[in-house]
């Protein structure tokens, strides 16, 4: 029970509120979240949340396990296979801006020469002037083509400091083409709401878990979830 | 000595030159200008990817060889002026050409480590524009919230040989966006600018004796009117037919063929532009 409410299932966030990012793709368990999860999985449902955008799911859950965690790669939710699944309905050809880590999610997509829309994610060392570059190029002048983003976060952590998001780079896309932006990641609600189906409960049933107030528990909250924000991640 | 009476201000890009080639008759037009003692005369230009020095070699080779390192000022001078008046200390994400301008600043160019840095000065600089550097900057302005964002200008993208490229825009305003804050950007069209630009002469001048000749409707005619200048548009080098129709400042704002049109028409004791025809 949480404020006078059943709670039936959760949703967690992983960075920030699992482990903490370190540099070279490394991490670092927080201390009580291995617990934490098997408790949930025990007494419990749950699905894991999350904007990570430079690993698939597969690498995603093969790190967790590394640092300790027993989960399910089934329950883990990131915005790049949701963006392979929009463009495929949509009938679209993304050209994609993303870390190396996360192309298999996309390779199963036609290849094409004539894009029609960038995916975009937080490329990191793949940010370059020339590959932005190719991003204008293909937005400019053609304001139906839309650019989607895996997430649209500012900053995220690392040990070693803050580091950018893909959220600067698309705000300078915007400004540079005025094109449409779609983001697909927390805080929109949709991907808040398709966890909830995932999890086969109603919003009000859920709490979600996380350390960004406005992606992780103001996102949630919009669409009727709790949430709990924790100290940890980017409480820092 | 005749202390000068007017003000001028000249765009160089489009109005005085386009790509390697003069204006026709401008070499000889702006002379007269140049040695009429009633006008002082200044080189506005919101270019960045280049030096004074630079700039200067480029206008000699097209013919304009009396123009002088102290007639030019530059969007990158008045970011310059604004870094010593505030005694700030920069990050610079400029062209290896473009950073001799804040020669004797101490920035990260001069070895200042980077928790002692409180500025960061974005211009057109392709070869800073990579993840690494930004994030670098975005670390700066994150760790300091009194640190200062100054953009050159904000153009979102300019004419490369091979076509469109990013402009420094679209990265002051992502920088703007992760850190919260807004920039000061200190090229046309923005007052500080042209403002900046007429404290560099040797008299002072009050606006309506101050008037800006250049070829872009938006970053020359209408950034000037706004402070109170006159203004002369051009039909070379940005302009286009219809421009013109942009201009709600009238009568503050002229359209002559060319800068040669325009400054023969101010050598008439300041002409009509001036209202004393």
């Amino acid at each position: 029970m949480l404020g006078g409410k059943p709670v039936r299932a959760f949703l967690l966030d992983v960075t920030g509120v699992l482990y903490n990012t370190s540099g070279n793709n490394s991490g670092i368990a927080i201390p009580g979240s291995i617990e934490a999860v098997e408790r949930l999985y025990a007494e419990s449902k749950v699905k894991f949340l999350s904007n990570e955008s430079t690993a698939t799911r597969e690498g995603f859950h093969e790190k967790l396990t590394k640092l300790g965690f027993k989960l399910n790669v089934e329950d883990i939710i990131t915005p790049a296979p949701v963006a392979a699944k929009y463009v495929q309905e949509h009938g679209l050809h993304p050209h994609l801006l993303v870390h190396d880590g996360v192309k298999p999610e996309f390779a199963h997509l036609p290849e094409t020469k004539n894009s029609d829309c960038v995916i975009i994610g937080d490329a990191e060392e793949n940010f370059t002037y020339d590959t932005l570059n190719d991003v204008f190029h293909i937005l400019h002048g053609h304001p139906e083509r839309p650019l989607l983003s895996l997430g649209n976060g500012k900053f995220y952590q690392r040990t070693d400091g803050p580091c950018l998001d893909v959220g600067g780079f698309v705000a300078g896309m915007i400004y540079a083409t005025g094109c449409r932006h779609i983001e697909l990641g927390k805080p929109a609600p949709t991907y808040f709401l398709k966890a909830v189906e995932a999890l086969g409960v109603t919003p009000e049933e859920v709490v979600m878990i996380g350390d960004d107030i406005h992606g992780d528990v103001g996102g949630a909250q919009a669409v009727a979830m709790r949430g709990i924000q924790v100290k940890t991640g980017k409480w820092i | 000595m005749i202390k000068p009476k007017f003000a001028v201000l000249i765009d160089l890009s489009g109005t005085l030159f386009i790509d390697d080639a003069a204006i026709p008759g401008a070499v000889t037009a702006l002379k007269t200008l140049l040695d009429n003692p009633l006008f002082a005369v200044k080189f506005v230009t919101n270019t960045t990817k280049e030096s004074v020095p630079n700039l200067l070699k480029r206008l000699h080779h097209v013919g304009f060889s009396y123009i002088s390192q102290e007639q030019v000022f530059t969007s990158l001078t008045s970011a310059r002026n604004l870094v010593e008046a505030r005694s700030l200390k920069p990050m610079l994400l400029l062209e290896p050409e473009a950073i001799g301008e804040f020669e004797g600043i101490q920035s990260d160019a001069t070895g200042v480590p980077q928790s002692d840095l409180n500025a960061v000065v974005v211009g057109l600089a392709p070869s800073q524009f990579h993840f690494e550097r930004l994030n670098s900057a975005f670390r700066l302005l994150h760790a300091n919230s009194d640190a200062v964002l100054i953009g050159i200008h904000k153009g979102r993208y300019y004419q490369r040989k091979d076509g469109l490229a990013l402009g420094p825009g679209p990265f002051v305003a992502g920088l703007e966006y992760v850190s919260g804050r807004k920039a000061i950007v200190v090229g046309k069209p923005e007052q500080e600018f042209f403002q900046n630009a007429i404290r560099t002469l040797p008299s002072t001048f009050s606006p309506e004796n101050v008037v800006m000749i250049g070829d872009d409707v938006n970053d020359d005619v209408l950034g000037s009117n706004a402070i109170g200048y006159k203004s002369i548009l051009v039909k070379t080098g940005k302009y286009r037919n219809g421009d013109e129709e942009n201009i709600t400042s009238l009568p503050t704002a002229f359209v002559f063929p060319s800068v040669v049109e325009a400054i023969s028409e101010i050598l008439k004791n300041g002409g009509v532009v001036f209202g004393s025809a």
